[in-house]
């Protein structure tokens, strides 16, 4: 294995700076799948049928506080990878895991909102509307529990083997994904929440 | 400790908060629609940016037009699909 010094340990070899640039090029795969995501939302937001309308619908406090830790959590996720740069385990890990743990609360005040919609009859058969907006961000949910899963085992694995060429290769992949739902949440916390209570 | 707090992450995070505190202000403002758009958009889009230069670090490896080529494309194939859709399902027959 060839390492070069003078890159950052996630890009040291020619292998992991392939795995860095075709995480890049899923990236893009990803920005057409939400596209088309919000094609359909864009379509459909006023069929709501006998159903309610965003208005009626959307908390703004569990929304603003869905966005703060979202973006919160982006935000040391970057420090987790900072403190990986400068081989300080510790912070990283501490990052780390609190990035996973803003990402889990996120999580909880998305389910507990799905469950109020359903409990106030706003269900996926319910309308068009409602149709297109679960899957929309259910869809976008779900990244964020597969991304907890994920973030959680490169935890496990740091913690057993350490800042290798490998473990920081896998933490700067899993970070841009990380950011990239952030950026996902924006769109969606615009055009789709405050949008619909403008 | 402060070497765990780059300035620049830092200002991209206080930045980001006051991006969307800015963004939420249309709800509170009243705004007609287009205004209302314009600001989610404008907003939305730096927001994006920020992360993807301050926090994915795009723009630091050899390949970072690669990397800005693949995102653009990308991002062309969304807005043709979001506003393609929009024309054939909503503007394109009234």
């Amino acid at each position: 294995m060839k390492i070069n010094d003078t890159l950052p340990l996630e890009y040291s070899t020619e292998e992991n700076s392939n795995k860095v640039f075709g995480f890049w090029i899923f990236l893009g795969a990803e920005i057409a799948l939400f596209s088309t995501l919000f094609a359909v939302y864009f379509t459909l937001w006023n069929r709501t049928g006998s159903g309610p309308s965003g208005s009626e619908l959307f908390e703004l406090n569990g929304v603003l506080w869905e966005t703060f830790l979202l973006l919160t959590s982006s935000f040391t996720c970057g420090l987790a990878i900072h403190a990986m740069r400068l081989n300080l385990k510790k912070p990283m890990m501490i990052f780390f895991g609190l990035t996973l743990l803003m990402g889990l609360g996120f999580l909880g005040i998305e389910i507990s909102e799905f469950v109020t919609y359903v409990q106030d009859g706003a269900t996926l058969q319910t309308s068009a509307f409602l149709s297109s907006l679960f899957v929309l961000l259910g869809t976008h949910g779900l990244h964020v529990s597969m991304g907890f899963l994920w973030g959680a085992g490169i935890m496990l694995q740091i913690k057993r083997h350490g800042i290798t060429p490998e473990t920081a290769n896998k933490s700067f992949i899993f970070s841009l994904y990380w950011h990239f739902l952030d950026v996902v949440w924006i769109f969606i916390f615009s055009f789709v929440y405050l949008k619909g209570l403008m | 400790m402060a070497r765990l707090f780059p300035v620049r992450h830092v200002m991209g995070y206080i930045f980001s908060l006051v991006l969307s505190l800015v963004a939420l202000g249309v709800v509170f403002w009243d705004l007609n629609v287009t205004a209302g758009l314009t600001i989610l958009t404008v907003c939305a889009v730096i927001q994006a940016s920020l992360q993807l230069v301050v926090f994915m670090h795009i723009g630091e490896t050899s390949n970072k037009r690669s990397l800005y080529l693949n995102i653009i494309l990308a991002v062309f194939v969304g807005v043709v699909t979001i506003f393609g859709t929009l024309f054939t399902m909503i503007w394109g027959f009234r």
